[in-house]
């Protein structure tokens, strides 16, 4: 389906400051993301300016004061945003951010540095809105705003994860994570938006869910996922849809209804959510309507990862239920984390209230007393990460596990990037992994952690068309995999991210790494043992992939 | 007339540019919304008590005002971000340390702030006893004569190795405007010019600091009269501080007064337990682009899919949903 490049060189070129103010002219293949077509951004449920023609990157067709549009939606981007206006004014151009960012160490393109992406815009910035920039043009670093300038801006735009790794290392907090998201959003209302991830906005716009299920369809995978754990386990198990006066929501990215590796993760879920109906009468419901965690719109602006995200505390107000689970994903938990309860007014029904004036989980179900969450959330948002959950299940040992299930897998740990610098999630999922299962390897410190690489696919750039990029952005992640693999034999890398289990098997086989991919949560199930249903730890003969347990023994 | 242009009117000019310029600028930031709160996590959050956070999680990713006031004191004095620097080998796994750029940076910086407060004593009559006790420490008193103060031989390195990066350095040559330059360029010129004052061509300092205290209060005729009588080598170092002053507002040297601005790193990781309202959309109630986006004169607005819409879309499926009462089961064989 994909083309992979044949072969990637990485060629660093090191121009002189006038050419860096140059538009480039020459986009390279594997690249240049796609525009969308009217059927993504002129649709009934996401409206988008000027998205009823028909564009590619040679022909803009901007609408005619398209810089005047584009100047303004730039001067009310500063106004609006401390942080957009304060990193154009402020960066000093030390470099400290350069050879942080994955897609410049896999292209060697200067603009692909994190400071390079940035003055692409904050020329434009100099111009119109800079004293200098007015008086001394060029020799302030300032250009015109031209249509080659709106090409080159499309083309590093959506060449940013959006991982916030720069941000990090920079003296002064500046996030290119910020700047290009805003960017992207004043580019959008000159009508050029990137086809990717309008598609999966659209979907989720229209359906609930980026993958444009129907409730039917939903429902029917969730079904499978049940017959598949009544093979491996033996026992009938069931979920909840839709169900008013269930406990707890539960929100996945849209990706585990389908794709594998994330289907494991899946299973891992229902299995978790069984044994804790069962043992303790905690019952947990998923939603048709808000059936997306993950929210292509906070790729995309403000306003679209509001209108995804809008839908999801409205149906925590009428399921009734006391908070909100969510599930493995990355940008998912920068916007469930950081945008949500933001973009959104919280649920106000008398389940939620209740529950959040002691978040004690026993108020739910008498069994779990002692699983609090006081200590870092509240009702104004009601969010706990399933690996939080876990892990506080595992703390007040209210499940059982046998890691000895997991000994087949020796595992090292991916911190996607919005987990770890736009929430700070990170030893959570190590306690996890290193309760369920014996063998977890990490890889090199500064690959890891804060520090974690990005898989190249985020921010919208799982698209196929620009392959080339994404390959060479996995670079530095995949060298780390192999290093770990090399030396400790690691056999499966996880991640607790959609988009992560979607990029890295393709990667894995571009980069030779022969190791699976996996999510925590997979893990998790394989190791759990569902004593409500009379399981004993030997009882289980498959994990969750079908593999017989004891090999070794039935060989 | 030099000791007058120079001596009286530049300075005032320079002064009230740079005190107008960095109102200007704080005001003008000040004035622009925090629409979301969102730190840079650098840390483990505070989550689960039995979760361990180590004392740099607690100032890389804060929960506390004070833990956040911490950080923000950690990235301006000790360049905490900075320090953390790696560089990356396209050949190799592992990472080299490339903490250069902080010890340069520190250097630079602390130096300046040594002589700033040096400098104090032209301005403050008595000289306050800390700033005497200081520059005498810093000159190791008694070793050389004349004594020489370390930190105006320092920032002069500094700012030369800062420089030499920009020119030797591939990246960081591409990187470089001419305004990283010159600003560079400005403050070795005012530096030297300092030093070359300071041990070779001699102005007179009293003077010096009689014009000051005059003009410092306004007494702009007395200072007149001083300001003919100093060396012209003090109007060389003076005229282009005073220049760097009124340039100041207006450049990349305002990251000075932006550090305390920026999101990323003064607001604390607390967004679970604290709702932060965006100013310009304080009652999300009903998304914005459903309430629609006017661009260009046009509004676009998008439909806005809530249960009710949604169930008339897919009636047949969600009543066949109601009708398992919720429950999904294995298929029956």
């Amino acid at each position: 389906m994909e083309e992979m490049p044949e072969k990637i060189e990485i060629r660093q070129r090191f121009p002189e400051w006038r050419e860096m103010l140059k538009p480039v002219k020459k986009f390279e293949e594997g690249r240049l993301s796609y525009i969308s077509l009217p059927k993504q951004v002129d649709s009934e449920f996401f409206k988008m300016p000027f998205g009823d023609v028909e564009r590619d990157l040679h022909d803009l067709k901007l609408p005619e004061n398209w810089k005047e549009l584009f100047l303004e939606a730039m001067k009310e981007t500063l106004e609006k945003n401390r942080a957009f206006k304060l990193f154009m004014d402020i960066c000093v151009r030390c470099g400290a951010c350069a050879d942080k960012c994955h897609y410049y160490i896999g292209t060697g393109d200067p603009k692909n540095m994190p400071v390079g992406r940035a003055e692409l815009i904050r020329s434009v910035y100099r111009r119109y809105f800079t004293l200098s920039g007015k008086i001394f043009g060029k020799w302030a670093g300032a250009r015109e705003l031209t249509e080659d300038v709106v090409r080159e801006l499309y083309y590093y735009a959506y060449q940013c994860s959006l991982c916030r790794r720069c941000s990090l290392f920079c003296p002064y907090g500046i996030d290119t994570a910020e700047i290009v998201w805003w960017l992207r959003r004043i580019l959008s209302r000159i009508g050029l938006n990137q086809r990717f991830m309008t598609i999966s906005i659209e979907a989720s716009a229209r359906t609930g869910n980026h993958l444009g299920l129907l409730p039917g369809g939903m429902a029917g995978a969730i079904q499978q996922g049940l017959e598949e754990l009544k093979d491996v386990t033996g026992f009938d198990l069931h979920t909840y849809i839709n169900k008013k006066g269930a406990d707890v929501l539960f929100v996945a990215p849209s990706g585990d209804y389908f794709a594998t590796p994330h289907w494991f993760v899946m299973l891992g879920y229902l299995l978790l959510f069984n044994e804790l109906e069962e043992k303790y009468g905690l019952t947990v419901t998923w939603s048709t309507y808000a059936s997306e965690g993950g929210n292509f719109g906070t790729f995309h602006s403000y306003e679209a990862a509001q209108l995804l995200n809008s839908k999801i505390y409205k149906e925590a107000e009428r399921l009734g239920v006391s908070f909100i689970i969510g599930g493995e994903c990355g940008h998912m938990w920068r916007d469930k984390h950081q945008f949500i309860n933001t973009m959104n007014n919280p649920p106000k029904n008398e389940e939620w209230k209740r529950f959040w004036e002691n978040p004690d989980l026993g108020e739910l179900a008498e069994g779990l007393r002692g699983v609090r969450f006081d200590s870092y959330a509240s009702g104004e948002h009601g969010w706990i990460h399933i690996l939080e959950f876990t892990a506080a299940l595992i703390e007040h040992k209210k499940i059982t596990l046998d890691k000895s299930r997991n000994d087949h897998w020796a595992a090292t740990y991916h911190d996607p990037c919005n987990v770890a610098r736009g929430m700070g999630l990170i030893e959570e999922p190590r306690y996890v992994l290193r309760n369920v299962m014996n063998k977890f390897y990490e890889m090199p410190e500064h690959t890891i952690k804060e520090k974690t690489y990005c898989c190249g696919a985020g921010g919208g750039l799982l698209a196929d068309e620009i392959m080339d990029l994404r390959m060479r952005g996995v670079m530095p992640r995949m060298m780390a995999a192999r290093h770990v693999y090399k030396k400790y034999g690691v056999n499966i890398l996880l991640t607790p991210c959609a988009i992560d289990k979607a990029q890295f098997p393709h990667a894995l086989e571009y980069w030779k790494i022969p190791i699976e991919v996996g999510g925590p949560m997979e893990m998790v199930g394989n190791a759990l043992v569902l004593t409500a249903f009379g399981e004993k730890p030997e009882d289980r003969q498959y994990d969750l992939r079908g593999e017989p347990l004891n090999k070794e023994e039935g060989e | 007339m030099i000791g007058v242009i120079f001596g009286v009117i530049v300075p005032y000019i320079a002064v009230a540019i740079f005190v107008v310029g960095v109102i200007y600028r704080f005001i003008n930031w000040a004035n622009s919304a925090v629409p979301l709160k969102i730190p840079t996590t650098g840390g483990q959050q505070k989550s689960l008590p039995f979760i361990k956070r180590t004392i740099y999680d607690r100032f890389d990713s804060p929960y506390t005002w004070w833990e956040t006031v911490g950080r923000m004191i950690l990235e301006i004095f000790m360049f905490r971000s900075l320090l953390k620097n790696t560089r990356y080998y396209l050949d190799r796994v592992s990472q080299k340390d490339a903490r250069w750029l902080w010890l340069f940076a520190i250097l630079f910086h602390y130096s300046l702030l040594l002589v700033l407060i040096r400098h104090s004593r032209f301005f403050l009559q008595p000289v306050p006893e800390f700033v005497e006790m200081l520059s005498e420490i810093e000159a190791f008193k008694g070793v050389f004569i004349p004594s020489v103060y370390v930190s105006g031989l320092a920032i002069v390195a500094g700012l030369f190795l800062l420089w030499l990066r920009r020119i030797f350095l591939s990246r960081e040559r591409t990187l470089s405007l001419p305004s990283d330059h010159f600003a560079l360029i400005l403050l070795l010129a005012i530096t030297i010019s300092g030093n070359i004052m300071r041990y070779f061509f001699k102005a007179d300092l009293e003077k010096v600091k009689e014009l000051l205290m005059n003009l410092m209060v306004f007494d702009v005729g007395k200072a007149v009269a001083i300001a003919d009588s100093i060396e012209p080598i003090f109007y060389v170092h003076f005229v282009l501080a005073s220049f760097l002053l009124a340039y100041f507002p207006f450049s990349k040297l305002m990251h000075a007064g932006g550090v305390l601005f920026t999101p990323t790193r003064n607001m604390p990781n607390d967004n679970r337990a604290r709702r932060h309202v965006n100013p310009w959309d304080s009652d999300p109630s009903v998304p914005i682009l459903a309430k629609g986006i006017t661009v260009g004169g046009k509004t676009f607005t998008s439909k806005k899919l809530d249960w009710d819409t949604y169930y008339s879309m897919y009636t047949d499926q969600l009543d066949e949903i109601a009708e398992s009462d919720y429950k999904i089961a294995p298929e029956e064989l």
